[in-house]
């Protein structure tokens, strides 16, 4: 009989979030399929085993599974050392902490010697409880900045799979944000092409605006579409799921729409909208623009509907601006 | 590279080692003192590069390569090649002196000149002798022990070995590392510290306290302890003991002089230092012959 001890521990954080223990792990199938067939995939994870879904390809591939520990410097180093030896090591923890926590590490060990290594990173934006320390609001700008770095955060369960298929594939450095699966995902626009790396996905077209967003955001966009559908607003929803190399169809897509809109789940500064700013400007593509995103500031702890409330990752927050854009 | 004239060295016993190795404390003593020469040499044109830390690992970095890896000048890229990771960077001098030694890098043109790539700090534009591109302090042990791991799961039986500098055991990495080295029983890297005292600051126990280092590793499951960096019969030992374990990585804390065996520059402890012609024309004239151990 189990004890009580039993009955109440639980290995990860889904104690916070009631479905996610029961959730589908597209993101450690996806990863344990393609290291089943790829011999030189290995997986490193710093102490976030469980949250990172890498459960399932340390019970299945023991011997290429990495516990290193509460010490993501070190594990970015790890991984240098193993990609030089013919290794493609998938390095895992929470956003920030693979990113900003380790970041000349990267530069050093991964980006610079253009050296095949995965940074998965899951909790993106502001999508956690624990606040402003696990929230990667900059995570996106910091990998952006980065030589030979290309930047993904698909959106959906279907796009997770294809995109760490499509990861696995490209050789050189990757940086993979996403949101761990908790059961409330849903693919907004299922389709079977395959996820390519550096192209857009066109998820609903209408002349009146663009709305180009990543990630968590895709649902909002798509709820933001609809609503202003019924107010006769026909825009389009492009999920720019790589946001380094980013997809230059964007300057077409833009020229003709009234309205570009961007949202993302990190600060505005150096993320999505900064990139397609800066694609546009210098394409000479000038219509009325706005980024949706964290306003350079610092958030707080809540639940993930809250803080997307509070900080101004809502449909209502991207219709108020549609409306101001095109109102002028 | 042709064994330089004059050497009478004979193979380890190792058959898969392609290329001459010696174990000739004379020998290595011989090397070293070229190396050294080659650090003055190459530091004298522009007075750009660290003498004294050169100058002070250099009977190390004729052990290393020398004496113990396993390596192919004619393959450099040869997968079962043991790794050597210099993780103080900068100091070059020593390294491509070395490395030009060794056969490993083609006659050392332009160091620290622009456009070449010899640059100060090692990157791998030099080519596969430089494994990695460190010199972001605290790095190297990092990758060291990455590609330890990594030759284990394989099966190789190629080694790591990693040189740091002793105040960059003042970056937080190096003790990551060392706890997982540690851990996973990493008994196919050897670290050696090289215990030259120097830092930009100054004296480096006068900056942090160190020691005791070899102490503090053995705390972490490492097998250390102190080496004399300039007794060459001591180093070879080490790297002996190193090799014959198969549960612990080694950590050497190997102390060493700056500006060892060069007139007028032996035991000036500077980070920096200027080398103005009649300084190094001195030095070169001491090095004309091997000093005594």
């Amino acid at each position: 009989m189990a004890s009580a001890a039993d009955d109440l521990t639980v290995e990860d954080f889904s104690a916070r979030s009631a479905s996610a223990a029961l959730a589908e792990k597209h993101y450690g199938n996806a990863l344990l399929a393609a290291a089943q067939s790829n011999p030189d995939i290995v997986c490193l994870t710093a102490d976030l085993t469980l949250p990172t879904e890498t459960d399932l390809f340390r019970d299945a591939l023991p011997d290429r599974f990495f516990q290193v520990g509460i010490a993501e410097a070190n594990m970015i180093g790890l991984a240098g050392g193993m990609a030089r030896n013919g290794d493609v090591p998938f390095v895992h923890s929470f956003c920030v902490f693979a990113t900003r926590r380790c970041y000349d590490q990267i530069a050093m060990q991964v980006a610079y010697p253009n050296l095949n290594v995965k940074v998965v990173g899951v909790l993106p934006g502001l999508s956690t409880l624990l606040g402003v320390s696990h929230q990667a609001i900059d995570d996106i700008a910091l990998m952006r900045a980065l030589p030979n770095m290309t930047v993904i955060e698909p959106s959906g369960p279907s796009q997770v799979r294809k995109a760490v298929a499509a990861v696995a594939e490209h050789v050189g450095p990757v940086y993979l944000r996403m949101k761990r699966a908790d059961g409330t995902e849903i693919d907004v626009a299922p389709d079977a092409s395959p996820f390519e790396i550096g192209k857009v996905r066109i998820l609903k077209e209408g002349p009146d605006g663009l709305l180009l967003g990543c990630g968590m955001m895709i649902p909002v966009l798509m709820d933001a579409a609809g609503r202003l559908e019924i107010e006769g607003h026909h825009v389009s929803v492009v999920d720019v799921a790589t946001i380094k190399p980013l997809d230059p169809a964007i300057v077409e897509l833009a020229a003709a729409a009234p309205v570009v809109i961007t949202a993302e789940n990190h600060s505005i500064i150096g993320g999505l909208g900064s990139a397609v700013a800066e694609l546009l400007m210098e394409e000479g593509v000038a219509r009325p623009f706005a980024r949706i995103g964290v306003e350079d500031v610092f958030a707080e702890g809540g639940t993930t509907p809250y803080l997307f409330e509070r900080y101004g990752l809502s449909a209502d927050a991207v219709i108020g601006v549609y409306y101001a854009k095109l109102e002028g | 590279m042709a064994r330089p004239e004059g050497m009478t060295a004979t193979r380890s016993g190792d058959d898969r080692q392609p290329a001459w190795r010696t174990r000739d404390a004379k020998e290595l003593a011989e090397l070293a003192r070229r190396l050294r020469r080659r650090v003055i040499g190459l530091v004298a044109p522009t007075g750009q590069g660290y003498v004294q830390q050169g100058l002070g690992a250099a009977d190390i970095f004729a052990v290393l390569y020398f004496a113990e890896l396993r390596l192919d000048p004619a393959d450099p890229r040869w997968a079962a090649r043991d790794r050597m990771l210099l993780s103080t960077a900068h100091n070059t001098a020593i390294l491509y002196a070395t490395l030009e030694a060794r056969g490993l890098v083609p006659e050392v043109e332009g160091y620290c000149i622009d456009g070449s790539v010899f640059e100060i700090n090692a990157s791998e534009r030099v080519g596969s002798a430089v494994e990695a591109t460190l010199g972001s302090l605290g790095q190297g042990l990092s990758v060291g022990a990455g590609l330890a791991l990594s030759h284990r799961r394989r099966g190789s039986d190629a080694r790591v070995y990693v040189v740091l500098g002793d105040g960059e055991l003042q970056e937080g990495q190096v003790w990551e590392a060392a706890l997982l080295a540690g851990s996973r029983r990493l008994s196919n890297l050897c670290l050696i510290v090289d215990d030259n005292q120097l830092q930009c600051e100054g004296h480096s126990d006068e900056v942090m306290l160190h020691a005791p280092v070899a102490e503090k590793f053995r705390a972490f499951g490492w097998d250390a302890h102190e080496v004399d960096g300039h007794d060459i019969e001591g180093l070879l030992a080490a790297f002996d003991r190193a090799r014959s374990l198969t549960d612990k990585p080694t950590c050497l804390v190997a102390r060493t002089l700056p500006g060892k065996g060069a007139a007028g520059l032996e035991g000036i402890y500077a980070h920096n230092l200027k080398l103005p012609p009649d300084v190094a024309e001195s030095a070169l004239k001491s090095l004309e012959t091997v000093q005594e151990f």
